[in-house]
């Protein structure tokens, strides 16, 4: 194992990672608590008159789906915001500990910015390696880039920075992550794809 | 005689070879013959020019020798047999039949001790073992290990030539089987015998095979595991101290390797070896050890699992133990204990400058763990290194540094607790104050502050204060009872105020463990507080704590008998001022579901004291639940008991009761209830009430009619034995009543309360049987008359349904005839629509009829139900109209969602172009979602039919994933969830065609309205992204 650039990086708790605020909904329900368990229908409910939207919901809760509309209802639109681009992204392990680049404020909530557009619109994530020399801040930055691509629907341009004054060769990385060829020739290079395929390993 | 025999049968017969030897054997157990005489009648062949004739007749003697016992030879003829033995052992051919023939001889105890030395030496002298055949070895081995069981003295008294004789014998030994014997000889020697001047030649016998990289073939005969090899090797390598010199500089310099097994292996060694040498050898050892060890845990590589730093951490836990041993608690100045806590404190400091580091974090664990190794360790480390802690924590201003160095101590106080123990632990303490208590003033203070100042938006800084505290409290002689006290006001104030979800548990845990050793802490402090916290009435605005999060938090607590019996009394009481003051039904429900659900915990954790509380609360809940009848002012409040949310509360309370009585006190308390419900007679419920009450004459008053529901519960509960009060209603005439209101009943929920009461009648009571074939076939006729409403159908049905759920339940012999038939109803125009909801009641879990309540089970009652019904939906499905399709498809996902998977996966086959068709109906949405999550089930638990449909599969999992408009998000979710299973459950080669289908087609649901969709989208679509191509 080559000697390490940051051994000894600070790091943040995961509690304290941003998320997404319950749904208004959700939160009504972690406040039933225990009385959750309780179903609200009679024990002696009759499935032949259910409406045929709670067929099945009736009876229990689908616990294996840890997902709850929002209370506009099936149609509702939710926008893609800052906190669904760091979700995506803070899972990513730091290539050189086994830590998240959240863990590791390599990427923070406040350095993500979305501008709407129209068909195109831009994500720009800027992120702050935990050391100025970093050397691996082109790879993490690549791995940041790839994992939006992947994940974002076309019409979104991604965008990903160095922040100012966080690398003493911020200037070069940015050049080369926006290098379109640059990052393509990358992709075919297969050590750097099987790293990258680590990293993105812990995206759930 | 006997002897060519044997020599002729052993190649054709081995079984009868053997046979002819044990027979030998006995002639001469039974004196009839002697040894020697046998061995004369083998003449020639013992000494044949031909090997296989001398090996085989060795065989035969070897053979005879097994069966006989010391008692029927003279210890003269053994001698002359032993020696004769001990001169074939040169001849390498019957080496193996030779050592059989020796062993055997052995066995019988009579071998002189000349004769016993003289086999040693020949085989030390004339063996070559290399030139032998592993099976060959391991007999000459089992004749070793059988010397040295039994003439250990002996074979110690060669001394010298016994060691180096036997160290050169089996140099080179390869064979796993073998290696066993040998570590397990090898183990004896170096224990027993005097091995000083041979230390190194030993050393280097046993250390060429450290680490172990044996693997098992798959199908190996003798079983061996890499795992008892390397146990039984380290035995050998740490069974002497005078290997420590030799031992722990390469295990050392191991410890650079990048093999984690091979790190992991000379951790453990080091481990046991520590533990073996003792104080004595350890003390010129620790510092290495400690210096190259450490690095383990402090600078654990990413790719590296935590089984290595777990061993390291065991590492030096050993050497604080071995260290310790004898100090009772003290560290004596220059003592090597003594310098083990300064260099371990000195350096850990060094790395907790900066606690918020990585470093730090793993600083903190070492620490810990040599401080949990003894009492005089942790003595020594406290000393050297808390007060250093304790000035990082006064300079340290940022709250990051705060928070972090607050974790570190948490990893101190955990050592805190293993030396000291905490409440409950029945060995005693340490008898020397606890060294962290002199600094117990200012952690509690920092903690308290953490969690109680500042701001209350930190989570994670109060969830670490919540646990330092906790850890406080329970350490022994650690903070005064007071402080304790002081810690449940915190708690209490920490459940009561707005907060954070995760802080309010982590709150409510810590309490809960109060709960067991301190439950008069709770029962002062606690409850009072909380209870003071529930309004007495409706709450009319949102308010800081909802009542449903206290109550949450009373029934957590409340498990332990003294505590529930106070939560009781203080419920009861506070319900009847609720109710008085116009309380809405949903705060006077949730009052009752928390007794509910501390009854329901209490069951699922087997509590024996359940039955106790059918005294103490089913008459209080009764009363006030009826006390309605009374029709006065004051009593009409009380109406809420019978809003049916309520209700189902009660009916569950009195259900569980119930049901945990014995027979006897269910027929005590059936024939009070009956009185209540069906007879209306004076009870001790009604004694004092008018009016009338009788739900099972029809002269109901019309508001209290649902609570019916309450008998239909307590009536699901009664043990089969228990008879029904003989008045004016015998059992037929019961059911009767039952069958007939359960088709005419005004209300729903009424209505219900008789379709489980009369499906409990059919499944318990066989003496009815009679009149329940009676009802189902003039049910079954009258549905075929044209001439019925559609609402006396409906009820018909849905009543057909609920007898079916008796019968089927109990494995009854006519559900044979009846399934089918209800099958036939999917096929109706008119009551298709309505049949096919009723196999849900037929297949699904019912609250009141399984177990628990003692219903009559058959085993596989619902495999049974399937064969007979799901074959006949299949077909039934091929022939129906269009339109019908739907009803064989909801039926049949209802049954699939309440059969085991095994009873699914034969009929498959059958059943995927089912599912399949059912994905393309746009109808109805549930049945979509059932199917899929069907899909989901059948697939992972047999990939081999999704293979066959894979792509049928895969388009219209895309098409329910991407279609917005016909598919709610739910649907979309699940085929998602369903399709990224695939690549891992199918395997990439078969699902490989349509990778790139798959991730094209994702693109657009990558941009799907609902957020929670665009999840599973980029979790399914890297799934099929990271299938790699493939290699040509």
């Amino acid at each position: 194992m080559a000697e390490m650039d940051n051994a000894n990086p600070t790091v943040l708790a995961a509690s304290d990672l941003p998320t997404r605020k319950p749904l208004q909904k959700r939160a009504k329900a972690s406040q039933l608590g225990i009385f959750a368990s309780i179903p609200r229908v009679s024990p002696v409910r009759d499935p032949f008159t259910v409406t045929p939207g709670q067929l099945y919901e009736s009876d229990t809760s689908d616990s294996e789906e840890d997902f709850e509309l929002d209370a506009e209802g099936d149609n509702g639109v939710e926008e893609i915001d800052s906190q669904e681009i760091y979700d995506l992204i803070a899972p990513i392990s730091d290539p050189e500990h086994p830590l998240s680049l959240g863990e590791l404020a390599v990427v923070n909530l406040p350095h993500i910015y979305i501008t709407p557009g129209n068909p195109i619109s831009t994500v720009l994530v800027e992120i702050t390696p935990t050391i100025t020399h970093c050397s691996l801040a082109t790879v993490i930055g690549l791995g940041v880039r790839v994992r939006l691509e992947q994940a974002l629907p076309p019409r979104y341009r991604v965008d990903v920075r160095i922040r100012e004054g966080t690398h003493s060769t911020g200037d070069q990385v940015n050049k080369q992550l926006a290098d379109k060829e640059r990052v393509a020739a990358a992709c075919e290079n297969e050590s750097l794809m099987s790293l990258l395929r680590k990293m993105l390993e812990g995206c759930k | 005689m006997d002897a060519k025999l044997y020599l002729i049968t052993i190649d054709k017969n081995p079984a009868e070879a053997a046979e002819i030897a044990a027979n030998v054997a006995r002639k001469i157990e039974n004196k009839e013959t002697k040894l020697l005489e046998v061995v004369q009648s083998l003449g020639e062949p013992l000494t044949d020019e031909d090997r296989t004739i001398r090996a085989k007749a060795i065989a035969y003697l070897g053979a005879v020798l097994n069966g006989i016992t010391g008692k029927s030879v003279t210890r003269q003829h053994v001698s002359v047999l032993a020696e004769f033995l001990c001169a074939r052992l040169e001849d390498e051919v019957a080496l193996k039949e030779t050592s059989l023939a020796l062993t055997a001889l052995v066995k019988t105890g009579k071998v002189p001790k000349e004769d016993i030395l003289k086999v040693a030496e020949t085989l030390f002298k004339t063996v070559d073992m290399k030139k032998h055949p592993q099976g060959t070895r391991f007999v000459v081995l089992t004749l070793l290990d059988r010397l040295m069981a039994d003439y250990r003295p002996v074979l110690k008294e060669m001394g010298d030539d016994f060691v180096t004789g036997f160290v050169s014998l089996v140099a080179l030994e390869k064979d796993p089987r073998n290696l066993m014997i040998v570590f397990s000889l090898m183990r004896v020697i170096l224990v027993e015998f005097d091995i000083e001047r041979h230390v190194e030649a030993l050393f280097d016998g046993v250390y060429c095979y450290f680490p172990i990289t044996f693997r098992p073939p798959p199908d190996d005969p003798y079983q061996i595991t890499t795992q008892q090899l390397k146990d039984r090797l380290r035995d050998c390598l740490t069974s002497t101290p005078l290997f420590a010199p030799h031992l722990f500089p390469p295990l050392i310099e191991k410890l650079d390797s990048t093999n984690e097994n091979v790190k992991k292996d000379s951790l453990q060694t080091m481990v046991t070896a520590a533990k073996n040498f003792g104080p004595l050898v350890m003390r010129k050892y620790y510092g290495k050890i400690w210096d190259s060890v450490k690095y383990e845990v402090l600078n654990a590589l990413p790719n590296e699992s935590d089984e290595v730093m777990d061993e390291a951490l065991r590492v030096v836990k050993e050497l604080g133990s071995t260290l310790s041993y004898g100090l009772n608690g003290t560290v004596p100045e220059g003592s090597p204990l003594a310098i083990y806590v300064k260099t371990v404190s000195k350096e850990c400091l060094d790395s907790l400058k900066e606690p918020q580091t990585k470093k730090a974090k793993s600083a903190a664990i070492l620490l810990s763990t040599v401080a949990s190794s003894s009492s005089s360790a942790y003595y020594g480390i406290v000393v050297n290194s808390v007060p250093a802690l304790m000035t990082i924590y006064e300079g340290a201003e940022e709250l990051v540094k705060q928070k972090s160095w607050m974790e570190v101590i948490l990893h101190m106080l955990d050592a805190g607790l293993s030396v000291y123990g905490t409440w409950g632990d029945l060995n005693p303490a340490p008898v020397q104050e606890n060294p962290l208590a002199k600094f117990s003033e200012r952690l509690f203070e920092i903690y308290s502050q953490a969690l109680m100042g500042g701001s209350k938006d930190d989570t994670s800084k109060r969830l670490i204060a919540l646990k330092g505290l906790d850890k406080m409290a329970r350490m022994r002689s650690f903070l005064s009872e007071a402080d304790i006290g002081v810690v449940v006001v915190y708690l209490n104030e920490v459940i009561l105020e707005e907060n954070k979800e995760d802080v309010r548990k982590q709150a409510l845990d810590n309490l809960l463990d109060f709960s067991k050793y301190r439950s008069n802490l709770l029962i002062e402090k606690t409850f009072p507080s909380l209870m003071a916290a529930l309004p007495d009435e409706e709450p009319k605005e949102l308010v800081v704590v909802p009542y449903p999060i206290i109550l949450e938090a009373l029934a957590k607590l409340s498990l332990d008998r003294a505590i529930f019996d106070v939560l009781i009394t203080r419920l009861l009481n506070k319900l009847i001022v609720i109710v008085r003051n116009n309380a809405g039904e949903q705060y006077v429900q949730a009052i009752l579901a928390t007794i509910l659900v501390v009854l329901e915990k209490k069951v699922a954790r087997e509590d024996v004291d359940v039955p106790n509380y059918y005294g103490r609360l089913a008459t209080s809940i009764l009363t006030r639940t009826f006390i309605v009848l009374l029709s006065s002012e004051a009593a009409s409040c009380f109406r809420v008991m019978h809003s049916n949310s309520v209700l189902s509360v009660t009916a569950r309370i009195l259900n569980i009761l119930i049901r945990s009585l014995s027979s006897e006190e269910q027929s005590l308390a059936l024939k009070e209830l009956w009185k209540l419900f069906v007879s209306g007679e004076p009870s001790q419920v009604r004694s004092a009430v008018a009016g009338g009450f009788r739900p099972f004459q029809g002269e109901s008053a019309s508001e209290l009619d649902s609570s019916i529901i309450i008998f239909a519960a307590i009536f699901a509960g009664l043990r089969r034995e228990v008879e029904i009060p003989q008045h004016k209603h015998a059992l037929p005439d019961f059911f009767k009543a039952n069958v007939e209101l359960a088709r005419s009943s005004a209300t729903s929920e009424v209505r219900q309360a008789h379709l489980v009461i009369t499906s409990v009648l059919v499944n318990k009571y066989a003496s009815i049987s009679g009149q329940v074939s009676e009802v189902v076939d003039g049910l079954i006729t009258g549905l075929k008359s044209p001439n019925q409403s559609l609402e006396t159908a409906e009820n018909n049905i849905r009543l057909l349904f609920w007898i079916g759920k008796g019968l089927v339940t109990k494995g009854d012999k006519s559900v044979v005839k009846l399934l089918p038939r209800l099958v036939e109803l999917l096929n109706s125009q008119q009551f298709g629509s309505v049949a096919r909801r009723g196999f849900a009641v037929l297949f699904g879990d019912n609250e009141f009829i399984n177990q628990s309540n003692h219903a009559v089970l058959s085993r596989l009652a619902k495999q049974k139900a399937f064969a007979l019904s799901v074959p006949e939906i299949v077909e039934g499905f091929k022939s129906a109209q269009a339109d019908l399709k739907s009803n064989y498809l909801v039926a049949l996902s209802a049954i699939l969602r309440s059969v085991p998977s095994e009873v699914i996966l034969p009929e498959l086959p059958e059943l995927f172009p089912l599912l399949l068709q059912s994905l393309d109906l746009d109808e109805d949405a549930d049945v979509k979602k059932a199917t899929i999550g069907t899909l989901y089930v059948t697939i992972t638990e047999s990939p081999g039919a999704a293979k066959e449909h894979m792509k049928s599969l895969i388009t219209r999992l895309l098409k329910a994933a991407s279609e917005v408009s016909t598919n709610p998000p739910r649907v979309r979710a699940s085929a998602l969830r369903c399709l990224k299973t695939f690549p891992s459950v199918i395997g990439n080669d078969d699902v490989r065609p349509y990778k790139s289908l798959v991730v094209r087609s994702l693109v657009p649901v990558l941009d799907d309205p609902k957020r929670a969709v665009r999840k599973e989208a980029v979790t399914c679509r890297a799934k099929w992204i990271a299938i790699d191509e493939p290699e040509d």
